[in-house]
């Protein structure tokens, strides 16, 4: 057990690793000069200047160490649009867009687990046929137009949830915050609630389930040990993968939501070219996303001990 | 007798699915070849007031310029569709040719470098990665096609490697090279084919994905540029004038949603074809 975390856990911090040598490498792969274009090429000291600033001078292999020493030293740069660090940034902007979420999950779990076993468990053809089919639509429209329906909807018709803007406070965020989260938990829902079906439609086929109700085992137990808990493993790490999506997707729901999360400032980070703030945040969501798929797959060998990790 | 056969066909698991999805597909390539080309008025022209709703003689009505949605919504067609195909075919090739030879490679440095780059990069979300690099190669779509060939053929490596080491321990291989076919034959004839049905298959249903995320860079500014007709871009115009305009937003949309939707049926139905229930 420990040994097979271990060596996932080396395998992760590998990638973590690369996921590094991404971020580096992004400013420097493309033709020309991040630090001329950004300043329009006419002042040559002032670009020579900012090189400096964002690390572009000197041979690459200098330029690779002193940006794992800044990492190591918690550096990760300083804004050029507003002079505050890069860490600051993501320190102040990176908990809503977790809340958000972490929120969808929860919620996603709870309705997944009772409509992904219940039509599984039921194999009515007609109940699967519209369940596929409607998970199958909501899965390809792209999460900016369930959105749009949504303000549509709730914003313009019913005035249930503000136009636009923000307010941290507890009880008033809430406002702004069921909308997105209701977006987030549909498109998580469907995705859950597929695999879900599957994995059950596979265990009720397992010799287990049929001595189970051979022994007469009690209904609850039935459900939980011999129904859920063998088809939760795949379910767990699609789970985590599907977290490391839907961060990246939150760029586009935070930006049509006006939310003040790291997705936002991520797309305002680009739209101003602040090379420093996009290569932070490209880091961090890299890191999140590889430590998710890391407890996600660690998750997953717990509940069942056949998954290859 | 064709048809008898054709009911056939259809009647076998996914076969529904597979037909209704490749005729919605049909459906919106027709209209987007014959609309923009054909119909009365042109993508980017002025016909009439702005904002003027649905009416007979403008279906999907005018937008914030009184351009005519309709138009506009099917000249998106050639443009997200031919955008994203480009950006599955492309890591398609890349990916599938890069996985065949790691699969087939036996120096381990070289194996495990490629192998950590590939899971590096696909750590990242492809919308994460692809705005990223946006940031620096400048948007447009030509950027686009670019960062996808650059970012998604790791996806496919990893599909084509594992399929070219499980290919290439069959009989059949083993049985090629008894033969004292040459290596090249080999790799051309006998595993390529083998190793890209299955990428060809997972390409299908990335064409969802990079349907999705072209359209949602473009909403975000960072690929089509105004005056070009996009679907990300047309919801994200109208987007300011939902509360009085929704035909801006609605219709490009559900034609977003139309052709993602048929892609998932032909790609579920063929999946189901393969499990054979």
């Amino acid at each position: 057990m420990l040994r097979t975390v271990f060596g996932r856990l080396g395998r992760a911090v590998s990638v973590g690793f690369w996921v590094m040598v991404i971020s580096f490498a992004v400013m420097r792969i493309i033709p020309g000069d991040p630090a001329s274009a950004r300043l329009g090429g006419v002042d040559a000291a002032a670009i020579e200047q900012l090189r400096k600033q964002l690390n572009l001078d000197g041979s690459i292999f200098h330029q690779f160490k002193t940006y794992i020493l800044d990492l190591l030293h918690g550096s990760f740069g300083v804004s050029l649009q507003t002079g505050r660090s890069v860490k600051e940034i993501i320190a102040s902007t990176l908990p809503l867009t977790v809340y958000l979420i972490i929120f969808s999950t929860i919620f996603a779990i709870i309705l997944s687990i009772p409509i992904g076993t219940a039509i599984a468990w039921s194999g009515r053809a007609p109940i699967v046929y519209a369940f596929r089919g409607i998970t199958a639509v909501i899965l390809a429209t792209p999460n900016f137009f369930i959105a749009m329906v949504g303000i549509l909807i709730f914003t313009v018709r019913v005035h249930w949830s503000p136009v636009f803007g923000y307010e941290p406070q507890f009880p008033q965020n809430l406002k702004y915050l069921w909308l997105p989260v209701v977006v987030n938990t549909l498109i998580m829902t469907s995705v859950i609630s597929r695999v879900l079906f599957s994995s059950v439609v596979e265990t009720k086929q397992e010799e287990f389930v049929e001595t189970g109700i051979i022994r007469g085992v009690g209904r609850r137990k039935f459900f939980w040990f011999y129904i859920l808990k063998p088809s939760l493993a795949p379910t767990v790490v699609l789970l985590s993968y599907m977290m490391g999506t839907m961060l990246g997707a939150t760029v586009i729901l935070e930006t049509i939501f006006t939310l003040p999360g790291i997705g936002r400032e991520m797309v305002n980070a680009v739209l101003t070219s602040d090379y420093p703030v996009v290569q932070g945040i490209l880091l961090i969501f890299g890191v999140i996303t590889v430590f998710l798929s890391f407890i996600g797959d660690v998750i997953a060998y717990a509940l069942d001990r056949r998954v290859k990790i | 007798m064709r048809i008898a056969k054709f009911k056939e066909w259809l009647s076998l698991p996914g076969g529904f699915g597979i037909f209704s999805g490749i005729l919605m597909l049909g459906i919106m390539i027709i209209l987007g070849i014959l609309i923009p080309n054909f119909g009365k008025y042109k993508s980017d022209a002025f016909v009439g007031d702005p904002f003027r709703p649905p009416s007979f003689q403008h279906p999907f009505g005018l937008d914030q310029l009184g351009r005519d949605v309709m138009t506009r919504t099917f000249s998106s067609v050639g443009i997200d569709l031919g955008v994203a195909f480009l950006g599955v075919s492309i890591p398609l090739i890349i990916g599938t040719i890069i996985g065949i030879l790691l699969g087939l490679a036996k120096n381990k440095y070289v194996l495990s470098l490629v192998g950590s780059i590939i899971d590096g990069i696909n750590a990242f979300p492809l919308l994460i990665i692809a705005v990223a690099m946006l940031t620096f190669l400048g948007s447009g779509l030509k950027s686009v096609i670019i960062i996808l060939a650059i970012t998604n053929w790791a996806r496919y490596a990893r599909i084509s490697r594992t399929r070219a080491v499980v290919v290439s321990k069959q009989n059949y291989i083993e049985a090629a090279r008894t033969l004292g076919f040459s290596k090249r034959r080999i790799v051309l004839k006998h595993i390529a084919p083998n190793v890209s049905s299955e990428t060809v298959a997972y390409a299908l249903s990335d064409f969802i994905l990079v349907i999705v995320v072209v359209s949602g860079l473009s909403f975000l500014g960072l690929a089509a540029k105004p005056p070009m007709a996009e679907w990300g871009s047309m919801i994200a115009d109208g987007r300011a004038y939902l509360a009085q305009s929704w035909w801006l937003v609605i219709f490009p949309g559900l034609a977003l949603c139309w052709s993602a939707v048929s892609l998932s049926f032909i790609v579920e139905g063929i999946s189901r074809r393969d499990r054979g229930m």
